[in-house]
């Protein structure tokens, strides 16, 4: 047989078009999970409340029923665990933080991988385009080797700071942590307050890790022992407490981020570390009277130089469990394709994970340009461990607030943080056998 | 007579004896949450743990007895105080009884929040009000030094009318010879009130007190939402430290250890307790 | 005081009056002031000194009302409710009989045993259950798991009241030819109505108040109204209007069962103390 020249290049015609974007495009078959439908689990959070509205597009898109359940996070976080252990859970997506629960549900064998949904053409968008996400959200979705859920949104620890009261004191903003010391001072004839911070043991873990890392420590050494109560550790534990005490509203130790966002959202005091995905939050029209005075600054340095920011990543994962793995897929797909994060962006301000939503002006049109510099720069050089990465995540923040909250209380710091580190061992001990 | 106690029983079974079973049978196993790995038995071992290693369970232990102990003491002296006032005689006893019937019934939850907006450091009422007697400013559930205390004054807000209450039909009840005649031997209101009212009572109170103490031995509501066992563990009783083992760490062996700890605990207090009161009989 | 003069009017003293005032303020105020906060704005509940004289509005119940299912709530609350005190009472009224009639006081210690077991303790192998059985976010999950309250609390007070049925008149109608079914139906249930009465209401209260057990067994469908304002505390930041105005729109139902039934809860309350 001989082929000729016109069937070669009819055939070479074909093999381009098929691979051209556009015939790809019209090829990737949104509704092959036509009739399915999916169990959502959702946290209440900024992202939850952005995406909500666009749900029926997903919908109709792909022909597939979306039942969302909504839930205030501890709530939350208990129900998907719960549900997840009994072995016989309905749930399709939920949203994840890998940082957070990953290795433990991973080890539990309750997360299916999505590597090869990926890198199949048929059940991805060709141009979805997976390299399009912040470097360090990738990486937050990775655990043991394999991806385990897609980023929906990125959030460092940041310092935010009120510029108005900043301007009348003709304070400069704090780039280190000596300088933050030096300027969370509370002036006796105003009210309010230095700087407010979370303090409620569990909780409180998630903003003390910035101090933790800014001061050149961390929560696990090479082998895996807890080196948070070395002499840099001892440091960080020692400053959040003191601030919180000195300069800090009464009862810090009992302040979720619900509670201090709240504190400084009234107007009531003049810095306020914490997650900067609390931006919608703090500039809520409804609610906040500092709107347009905040400035979004970059978590301070330690004395070694070293960034405080940590980066943490919000996704949203699949139960291997689920009887609908495809048509989850589409969704988890479609939620953080460029269209919805573009959309959620320039919306309601929710800190999205995509490079060229971040370098679109339309993305940008709610975002403050210190807040995106901050974050970009923040994620660049943030650690993702805003948590230590064990297994009983839940049950070693709970040891290490407990030394927080002794540090905020004045209390001995030192062995406080000895017990914690001591008992983060004997929890992993018990919970990481292979 | 099965037929009339058959469903009740089976359904008492089915209810209750299936947890309990299953409560003992996984407090002598071991069982972090996950799909992969199955129970490991472990026989004494949880409770070994608790009573020697863990401190925080120690430290559970003696928060349940320490609010168990003031709550019950202060809704005592208070409930009984109450009632004697209540008993005298004035119009509109239905109303009042019914205005102290509200703590009682409102619903706890929706309580507890309320209380702590109350109690907030910075804008509560609570601080106001003391401060306009001189006292004050309190943390009160922000502080480890008062959070126990201040939980207990919630707790007696809602469950001194109980006291009260069942104190005061104690004290209908009461026969009205040993009065007369201690009128005419010349007793003063005081002698009648404690050699004669009191020792009649003791039955009732105590009675009473089995339910408060049973009830304050398990509280969980009211400290679950205010302070989650917060600030750190201060207010972490045994029943908010088995919440948080078992559904938020998910170590069910463990937890159930514990919860055969805590009825122990409860069954050992209303022995007492019903033990003093066949004594008063 | 036991005043010895039962059946003479006395003179009231004034005094009493005053006590009692200085008695019911400390107990309504908490109450006056969830309700006064929930007709508040967010700065007149954040001012400090607390401020007692303002013009009410309404806009914190409209938000309530407007963003969240509370509609949806209240009937989860209520059938479940109903559900669990029906049944509670349907299980219990013969079972408390005959432990009355029979003197089965064994079972009686075994029902007291019961109550003193943490809820905890039921919740983790019913939910474990319930999930397996994909019964988690149904009624009859959340029905069952209240009747763990309920029943015991039927048993234990309905006790006390069939054992004041007098004997006597169950006997002569045996003595007649009436089954036992008969004479607990004709005679024992009318005579005990007021204590039915007291048990279904506290039953159903306390199955209204319900938070634990609705936590962890409810889902997002069957969420009843404790749950709904445990929410209130998350992401909202502190609203306290809002906080306040739910928790009234919550306890508002019971506070008012309380005050019309008020006698048969007392009864049913102090009744199972008395006969304990």
């Amino acid at each position: 047989m001989i082929v000729t020249r016109r069937a070669w290049l009819v055939a070479m015609a074909i093999v381009l078009t098929a691979m051209s974007p556009a015939f790809a495009q019209q090829q990737f078959n949104w509704q092959q999970a036509k009739g399915s439908q999916l169990r959502v689990m959702l946290n209440k959070h900024p992202w939850q409340g952005a995406i909500e509205p666009h749900l029926k597009e997903f919908e109709a898109l792909t022909g597939v029923k979306l039942v969302t359940e909504v839930y205030p996070e501890d709530q939350f976080r208990a129900k998907v665990l719960v549900e997840l252990t009994s072995g016989a859970s309905s749930i399709d997506v939920f949203m994840s933080m890998p940082a957070q629960e990953g290795l433990k549900y991973m080890r539990a064998g309750w997360l299916q991988p999505v590597d090869e949904f990926l890198k199949n053409p048929a059940l991805t968008a060709p141009d979805y385009n997976w390299n399009d996400f912040l470097e360090k959200t990738r990486d937050a979705m990775v655990i043991e080797g394999k991806i385990v859920g897609v980023p929906i949104q990125v959030e460092n620890a940041s310092l935010m700071y009120r510029k108005d009261v900043f301007q009348k004191y003709n304070v400069k903003v704090p780039t280190t942590l000596e300088e933050l010391d030096g300027k969370a001072m509370t002036d006796d004839g105003q009210p309010g307050y230095g700087i407010v911070a979370r303090g409620k043991r569990a909780a409180a873990t998630s903003t003390f890790a910035a101090y933790l890392h800014a001061m050149g420590s961390t929560w696990l050494g090479p082998n895996r022992e807890p080196m948070f109560n070395n002499e840099d550790g001892v440091k960080a534990l020692d400053l959040y407490g003191r601030l919180l005490r000195q300069y800090g509203p009464p009862g810090s130790e009992n302040n979720h981020w619900y509670e201090a966002s709240s504190i400084f959202s009234q107007g009531k005091a003049a810095m306020y570390t914490d997650s900067n995905a609390l931006f919608p939050v703090i500039e809520d029209p409804q609610k906040s009277k500092v709107i347009g005075k905040v400035g979004y600054a970059l978590f301070p340095r330690g004395p070694k130089g070293q960034y405080g920011s940590t980066v943490a990543v919000w996704g949203l994962a699949m139960p291997k469990t689920s009887q609908n793995q495809k048509a989850a897929w589409l969704f988890m797909q479609w939620a953080t394709a460029k269209e919805q994060v573009l959309a959620v962006q320039s919306e309601k301000g929710v800190l999205g994970a995509r490079d060229s939503v971040w370098k679109d002006a339309k993305g940008l049109s709610k975002v403050p340009a210190d807040l995106r510099e901050s974050l970009t720069v923040g994620s660049k050089v943030g650690t993702p461990l805003w948590n230590p990465p064990v297994v009983a995540v839940a049950e070693c923040r709970d040891a290490i607030g407990a030394a927080i909250v002794v540090s905020i209380q004045g209390g001995d710091v030192r062995a406080a943080d000895n017990k914690a580190a001591a008992d983060v061992k004997r929890i992993m001990a018990e919970t990481e056998k292979k | 007579m099965p037929v009339f106690t058959g469903p009740s029983v089976l359904a008492v079974t089915l209810l209750m004896a299936f947890p309990v079973a299953y409560t003992l049978y996984m407090s002598a196993h071991s069982w972090f949450a996950s799909s992969l790995t199955s129970p490991q038995f472990v026989g004494l071992g949880n409770f070994r743990r608790a009573f020697v290693e863990d401190d925080r369970f120690r430290n559970a232990l003696w928060l349940t007895v320490y609010f168990t102990g003031l709550a019950t003491l202060l809704q005592l002296m208070l409930g009984v105080a109450i009632a004697l006032v209540l008993n005298r005689p004035f119009r509109g006893k239905g109303l009042v009884r019914s205005i102290f019937l509200l703590p009682m019934v409102a619903t706890p939850v929706a309580i507890a929040l309320v209380w702590m907006m109350m109690y907030n450091p910075t804008l509560g009422v609570m601080n106001y009000l003391v401060g306009l007697v001189g006292l004050g400013p309190y943390k009160w559930v922000s502080n480890a030094a008062v959070v126990v205390p201040a939980l207990v004054i919630v707790d007696t807000w809602e469950w001194t009318p109980l006291i009260t209450l069942i104190t005061l039909a104690g004290l209908a009840t009461l026969p009205i010879e040993p009065y007369e005649s201690a009128l005419i031997d010349g007793a003063s209101s005081a002698q009648m009130f404690w050699r004669i009212t009191l020792p009649l009572l003791r039955p009732t109170i105590i009675v009473a007190l089995l339910f408060r103490a049973i009830d304050c031995l398990k509280t969980f509501d009211i400290i679950y939402v205010m302070t989650q066992g917060g600030p750190g563990f201060a207010s972490e009783t045994l029943n908010v430290y088995t919440f948080q083992v078992g559904l938020f760490y998910f170590h069910i062996g463990y937890a159930s250890s514990l919860l055969v700890i805590l009825f122990a605990l409860v069954l050992g207090v209303s022995l007492l307790l019903i033990k003093v009161r066949r004594g008063a009989r | 005081m036991i005043r010895v003069s039962k059946g003479r009017r006395d003179r009231v003293n004034p005094w009493t009056y005053m006590l009692l005032v200085l008695l019911l303020v400390p107990f309504l105020f908490p109450l006056g002031w969830m309700f006064l906060s929930s007709l508040k704005t967010q700065v007149q509940n954040t001012a400090f000194p607390p401020v007692w004289v303002f013009v009410p509005t309404l806009s914190n119940y409209r938000e309530v009302f407007q963003k969240n299912p509370f509609f949806t709530f209240t009937v989860n609350s209520l059938v479940v409710a109903l559900g669990s005190t029906g049944l509670a009472l349907l299980l219990g009224l013969p079972g408390a009989y005959a432990i009355a009639r029979f003197r089965r006081t064994g079972i009686a210690l075994g029902i007291l045993t019961a109550r003193m077991a943490p809820g905890i303790g039921y919740l983790i192998p019913w939910f474990i259950l319930f999930t397996k059985a994909k019964m988690i976010d149904t009624y009859t999950a959340l029905i069952l798991t209240h009747l763990i309250v309920a029943l015991p609390l039927v048993l234990w007070v309905m006790m006390g009241f069939f054992e004041d049925v007098p004997g006597d008149l169950i006997e002569s109608a045996r003595i007649d030819g009436c089954t036992h079914w008969q004479a607990f139906l004709r005679i024992a249930i009318p005579l005990a109505k007021p204590g039915i009465v007291a048990t279904g209401i506290l039953a159903f209260i306390f199955s209204w108040n319900n938070f634990l057990f609705s936590l962890i067994v409810a889902g997002f469908k069957t969420r009843t109204l404790p749950i709904a304002v445990y929410s209130f505390l998350s992401y909202e930041e502190i609203n306290w209007g809002g906080l306040t105005a739910a928790a009234t729109v919550i306890t508002l139902p019971v506070l008012l069962l309380a005050l019309l039934v008020q006698k048969h809860i007392v009864r049913g309350l102090t009744l199972g103390a008395l006969k304990g």
